[in-house]
């Protein structure tokens, strides 16, 4: 005779309490590491900037090195410049990677494949060897000015070392995955969607405008979200290719850290940053949620 | 009055294929005609050609003498209704149907009447809140219908719209499409590959093969007297039987048959109802495979000597077994010879 549970199928996923512990242990690794390595040094740099000890050595509750970075001309110099720069690229890079994706979601052909790879060659390409390129094209007697010499032409007015050269460099750097976001949404809007609005009268335009760019507009506040947040915090090539005063958030943290060594500073500034970051993000997390929710 | 003329359209795809091949075809004023064929027959591509989503590689589109084979989709006066419904899901039910209207810059009244008439006419009043995504299978291809329908346009398009739906809703809505499609007279070219949907539906059926019109015909004519072997073949089942024609008689595996015409190949069509069954006792021209019960009629496949397979509807299938021996008598057949009918009895 068969034992009725001995009969029953095994389920694909095993949930008894027996397996239960060896579930948690595999979640449980990554849980711990993110607190350890995110989480905690979060914690820790809000605590050690807010909670220590005064002139007088008594440890307290402290936010003169706040009070003294929204008071200080060049740190709030420091950080309209990263604004700036971050809402720039934005545009930019709006601008630049949606008829990019356009392009290679409606095109057939050859070409679109040519584009496709071009667009996201960047992401192969170390920031290193980006700001090199930049500094050896655009940079002071680079190859625009010796090609414009050449022709008996006045050299450009280089962007290099002014704001506009983290400009560049972050928009060609962050292409790739913008291009690659926005194809993706892009990929969800079905060419029948389009085609029922061009038979009901709608020009290429008003398709783009009342059929595209409302189905990808997840898709655009992700790109966009990924490109600021990696922008806001850059270092790489704000510090290669940007002007030294005012400078990018990365490279003033590192240059409070290392040369004028103010470990305090460099931590406020670098909590201040979070903070930036964290409303980016909560507002990317509740658009996505609204768009869901409609 | 709106009549829709293709003259000599074909279609031409880089590569090579050729997926509309010359085709000629008028659809008169308040008709619905069935594009029919398999896979690949080009009624697809004609149709997207009539809507202005392909460009003709040659020929004329004229909808009352107006030429639009150069017109774009935006500015013809078609609708076209879509096998995947193409519902813009950022949207509620009214805004679909109010899209079109809205481009049209008609006044915010009309558009409100209109939509509420044309949902109302495809039996969706009081869903014009409703989001799409909340609506069933049936309700979104109506919304589609309707989508199309409140732009009055001079020429309805519908490319296998019922594609996706189950047959009970499919048998539903295309009662009520005709319905529809009746009492606005508005003339109708319907793509589908459903032998059910465009007999039930058209007034006349048009069936394609290779982007060329096998037949073009009123339904009872294309299922009564199919004009090639392959209408034959496509529309219901028919038993299609490769012989040779001999003195007057088609030979086929020891199954022969009067058939007066000149002697060579032949092949002859008999529809299952129209093939007669005798049970005996021995030296039949058939045996009995195998018998199915439909309740209301049953269906006895057979087999010749050399193995091929015909299937005779009988009243009373309890009457045969497997394995017995048959003798078959045609009451109506159609004998086609190099893809023409040459013989029907």
């Amino acid at each position: 005779m068969i034992d009725a549970t001995d009969a029953a199928p095994r389920p694909l996923i095993d949930t008894t309490a027996r397996r239960r512990p060896i579930g948690l242990l595999l979640v449980a690794v990554p849980v711990f590491l993110v607190a350890w390595l995110v989480i905690w040094p979060i914690i820790s740099a809000i605590l050690r900037t807010v909670w220590r000890p005064d002139a007088n050595g008594t440890v307290g509750f402290n936010l003169s090195s706040y009070v003294f970075f929204f008071s200080d001309r060049y740190s709030l110099d420091n950080l309209s410049v990263t604004l700036w720069t971050t809402i720039t690229c934005a545009a930019l890079l709006l601008l630049i990677c949606l008829p990019i994706s356009l392009y290679l979601r409606f095109s057939k052909g050859r070409l679109p494949d040519y584009v496709q790879a071009m667009a996201i060659f960047p992401m192969f390409v170390p920031s290193i060897i980006l700001s090199y390129a930049f500094i050896r094209v655009l940079g002071p007697n680079g190859m625009v000015d010796i090609l414009l010499n050449s022709v008996g032409l006045p050299k450009i007015r280089t962007p290099y070392l002014t704001p506009w050269g983290p400009v560049i460099g972050l928009v060609w750097d962050n292409i790739p995955l913008t291009v690659l976001i926005l194809l993706s949404g892009l990929g969800n809007v079905a060419n029948q969607a389009i085609e029922a609005a061009r038979d009901v009268g709608a020009n290429k335009l008003q398709v783009l405008w009342h059929i595209i760019l409302p189905r990808i507009s997840n898709s655009v506040l992700v790109a966009l979200s990924f490109a600021v947040l990696g922008i806001f915090s850059a270092f790489t090539l704000p510090y290669l290719l940007g002007p030294a005063s005012p400078e990018m958030m990365g490279p003033f943290m590192q240059r409070t850290f290392r040369e004028v060594n103010d470990p305090l500073n460099a931590i406020t500034q670098a909590v201040i940053t979070f903070g930036f970051c964290i409303v980016f993000g909560l507002f990317y997390v509740r658009s996505v949620a609204h768009n869901q929710g409609k | 009055m709106s009549v829709l003329n293709i003259s000599n359209v074909s279609k031409v795809f880089p590569g090579g294929t050729v997926a509309v091949d010359n085709f000629s075809l008028e659809v008169a004023d308040g008709e619905l005609v069935c594009l029919l064929g398999p896979s690949g027959s080009g009624k697809s591509t004609l149709l997207r050609m009539v809507g202005g989503f392909e460009e003709p590689s040659s020929g004329l589109i004229t909808i009352d003498g107006e030429d639009i084979t150069h017109l774009p989709a935006e500015k013809r006066p078609t609708g076209m209704v879509f096998q995947s419904h193409a519902l813009w899901t950022h949207m509620n039910v009214f805004k679909n149907l109010a899209f079109g209207l809205k481009l049209r810059r008609l006044p915010a009244d009309e558009i409100k009447r209109r939509v509420e008439g044309v949902l109302e006419l495809v039996g969706l009043g009081g869903y014009g809140t409703r989001h799409v995504t909340q609506l069933s299978g049936g309700q979104q291809q109506r919304v589609a219908l309707a989508r199309s329908l409140v732009l009055e346009p001079k020429i309805l398009l519908l490319d296998e719209p019922f594609a996706s739906l189950d047959q009970h809703l499919r048998e539903r809505l295309r009662e009520e499409v005709r319905d529809i499609q009746q009492r606005l007279k508005i003339t109708t070219l319907f793509v589908t590959h459903g032998q059910d949907e465009a007999l039930s539906m058209a007034d006349r059926v048009v069936v394609m093969r290779d982007g060329k019109i096998e037949q073009a015909d009123r339904p009872d004519v294309v299922y009564r007297e199919p004009r090639t072997p392959f209408v034959a073949g496509f529309i219901g089942t028919m038993n299609l039987l490769e012989g040779t024609v001999a003195n007057g008689v088609f030979n086929r595996a020891g199954f022969s048959f009067p058939l007066p015409v000149a002697d060579g190949p032949a092949i002859l069509a008999i529809r299952p109802e129209a093939l007669d069954l005798a049970a005996v006792s021995e030296n039949g021209q058939a045996k009995v495979h195998r018998v199915t019960d439909y309740g209301t009629h049953g269906l006895v496949d057979l087999e010749l000597p050399d193995a091929t397979r015909l299937k005779a509807s009988v009243a009373h299938p309890d009457m045969f077994k497997t394995g017995q021996s048959v003798a078959l008598t045609p009451r109506a057949i159609a004998a086609y010879r190099d893809h023409a009918l040459i013989h029907k009895s």
